[in-house]
């Protein structure tokens, strides 16, 4: 079996329309900022639902592998003043080089033992990041990270306006959303889903599944270091909070708050959660203790016990329904 | 600059044992909860939280001799019975369904747990003192040590002797062993296997309250975020010891809390990390862990 390797014409036109959709996202948010904060988190979440999903591994190290993009990025950008692009691809690369030496720990235990070791790197690389003081700042954190030009030799485009800044997460988003989505779709991909509903059955037909479970788990933090990179330039600073498991806790709760079985369900996820915890926020006697915390918390079971396919599959379930309605009906009507 | 003293290293030995016996009681109910419904309950820090906070409570509420006890024993029956609710009205709906939504509404219990606390008691560290009859200190030949810290290693020990004992002598725990080995014949044999579930999750709930209360007056102030602390350290010594395994939890409990002590002789800020390279370095050699039956994929 030989799949095509260019993109099919509906692929292109899907691709269009997401771009189309996610573009309008930044007018009818409240800040153009939260709209591509939204867009940046989805990344890492993307790359959660790309494990949870697509291999069956759930991951509670994503926060981890996130700081490192932010960290390489920001320190690039503060302190030797590099090339912007130079830098958030530098924080993809160091990401890479840490997820592989954490992927080949963790990927070799299933299930429970997966999603401790994962949470185990994550604290063990919060660590270095909190003692590394010549290097990370410690509790400090990395302060004066300039969003300024990307500088194109002949031209160049001014990132700090809120507006181009969108569109350059935007641009990168889409790159990372359409390149997993053809990952998926791969023979690669289909190895990773047959490995997850029986990784015996994968066994016997002879696929090393030590190998493609490794190599799914550095795309995936490769994509949470881009996020990071990216975040490093939102933020204009990168606290070691970043790194904490707090953090990718937050990740699964966007992952499962969108959906797990589809990639669009990271947007809706980390769209949700930070329009919830911004709207919460607002509230005082919520922002006090953190129970925005409490009431995303609740939601999350809420979701977790009776919608699990997240708000995405929730949506579509009724949509399907109606949808027989509809056809019912109009079937009905024509006998 | 270290300075090491045979004193000095015996009474770290001494509060790395104190510190594992406390994790392992903790871990005991984990390992419970495990080896019952198969899941890692995220939210097993939250309930020792509850329970510390359960104890502060009691100690301002009532004013009698012995009111730090009377709080204990209150957190324990009140914990459990969180964990009946939690098990009854959760966890028994997501029976038969992939294990990772399990464990996913633990951790969305861990959030609703931790941050109601923080919303009621607020975030402000709230001070629990040892109770008056037991502060001071003992004499061990070569060092003093706190008379409060010996108190609760052997009642922790004592405890988790207990809860093995019911587990692997009581006709109770044959009942519950036979639910984890093979809850379908068990349940042909007339035992009502969602009920050993619900009892097995209080049991776990009930001891992370008491390890909570027992904790309490040793954490400089509560705040709602004592249980992501200890949590960690409490997978760490489960896995280690192996999965559902009680004698293991205590084992894997000792050991961590000895190397945590000594790493912090050398490098106080080392002493969280030494415990996540001895896990690694143990699951490198055994992956079932210290005294975990050998894990069949």
């Amino acid at each position: 079996m030989r799949e095509k390797s260019q993109p099919s014409r509906r692929e292109w036109l899907s691709f269009i329309i997401t771009a189309i959709i996610l573009f309008f996202l930044q007018p009818i948010l409240p800040s153009k900022m939260m709209a591509a904060e939204i867009l940046i988190m989805a990344l890492p979440t993307l790359a959660f639902i790309l494990l949870l999903g697509y291999t069956g591994q759930l991951n509670f190290g994503t926060g981890s592998l996130f700081a490192v993009g932010a960290y390489t990025a920001g320190i690039l950008l503060s302190r030797y003043n590099v090339h912007v692009l130079v830098a958030i691809v530098a924080g993809v690369v160091i990401t890479c080089i840490v997820a592989s030496v954490m992927g080949f720990f963790c990927i070799r235990q299933g299930g429970l033992i997966f999603a401790l070791l994962t949470l185990a790197f994550n604290q063990i690389i919060w660590f270095v990041i909190f003692q590394w003081r010549s290097l990370t700042n410690g509790a400090d954190g990395i302060w004066g990270i300039k969003r300024t030009f990307i500088d194109f030799g002949l031209f160049s485009i001014d990132i700090r306006p809120s507006f181009n800044f969108y569109i350059l997460v935007l641009i990168f988003f889409l790159l990372t959303f359409f390149f997993v989505k053809r990952l998926i779709e791969s023979p690669f991909g289909k190895v990773l889903q047959g490995m997850r509903d029986s990784e015996l059955r994968a066994t016997a037909i002879g696929f090393n599944i030590v190998t493609y479970k490794w190599v799914a788990f550095v795309i995936s933090g490769m994509i949470c270091g881009l996020g990071g990179a990216l975040f490093a330039l939102h933020q204009e600073y990168v606290g070691e909070h970043l790194a904490s498991w707090v953090t990718g806790g937050e990740i699964v709760i966007m992952g499962l708050l969108g959906g797990t079985f589809v990639l669009q369900g990271a947007v809706i996820g980390s769209g949700v959660f930070i329009f919830l915890s911004d709207l919460l926020n607002r509230f005082k006697f919520l922002a006090m203790g953190g129970g925005w915390l409490f009431i995303l918390g609740g939601v999350f079971i809420v979701v977790v016990m009776f919608f699990k396919g997240g708000i995405y599959g929730g949506a579509e379930g009724i949509y399907q329904r109606l949808k027989g309605k509809i056809l019912i009906f109009w079937a009905s009507d024509k006998i | 600059m270290i300075s090491l003293s045979l004193a000095g290293l015996l009474s770290q030995i001494f509060n790395g044992i104190q510190f594992g016996v406390l994790v392992a009681l903790l871990a005991t109910g984990l390992s419970l909860i495990f080896g019952m419904l198969g899941i890692i309950n995220f939210a097993h820090g939250s309930l020792y939280m509850l329970g510390a906070y359960l104890v502060w409570s009691v100690v301002q509420v009532l004013d009698i001799p012995g009111k730090f006890w009377f709080g204990l024993v209150f957190s324990f029956i009140f914990m459990g019975f969180v964990g009946f609710i939690i098990e009854k009205f959760l966890l028994r709906r997501m029976y038969g369904q992939p294990v990772v939504y399990m464990i996913l509404i633990t951790f969305g219990l861990l959030l609703v747990i931790q941050q109601g606390v923080g919303m009621i008691y607020g975030t402000n560290p709230l001070p629990l003192g040892i109770p008056p009859l037991f502060r001071g200190e003992v004499s061990l030949g070569l060092f003093k040590y706190p008379l409060y810290y010996l108190i609760t290693m052997c009642l922790g020990l004592i405890v988790i002797f207990a809860v093995w004992f019911f587990i692997e002598r009581s006709t109770w725990g044959a009942i519950i062993r036979a639910c984890a080995e093979d809850p379908e014949t068990a349940s042909t044999l007339g035992i009502k296997t969602v009920n050993v579930y619900t009892l097995t999750f209080a049991l776990g709930a009930a001891l992370a309250g008491l390890g909570g209360g027992l904790h309490a007056p040793m954490i400089g102030g509560l705040q709602h975020t004592i249980g992501g602390l200890i949590i960690l350290v409490c997978f760490i010594v489960v896995v280690v010891g192996g999965m559902g395994s009680i004698r293991g939890a205590l084992l894997a409990g000792i050991i961590i809390g000895i190397i945590r002590g000594l790493a912090g002789l050398f490098w106080a800020p080392a002493s969280e990390i030494v415990m996540f390279i001895a896990m690694g370095i143990i699951l490198g050699f055994r992956p079932q862990g210290l005294l975990g039956k050998k894990i069949i994929t």
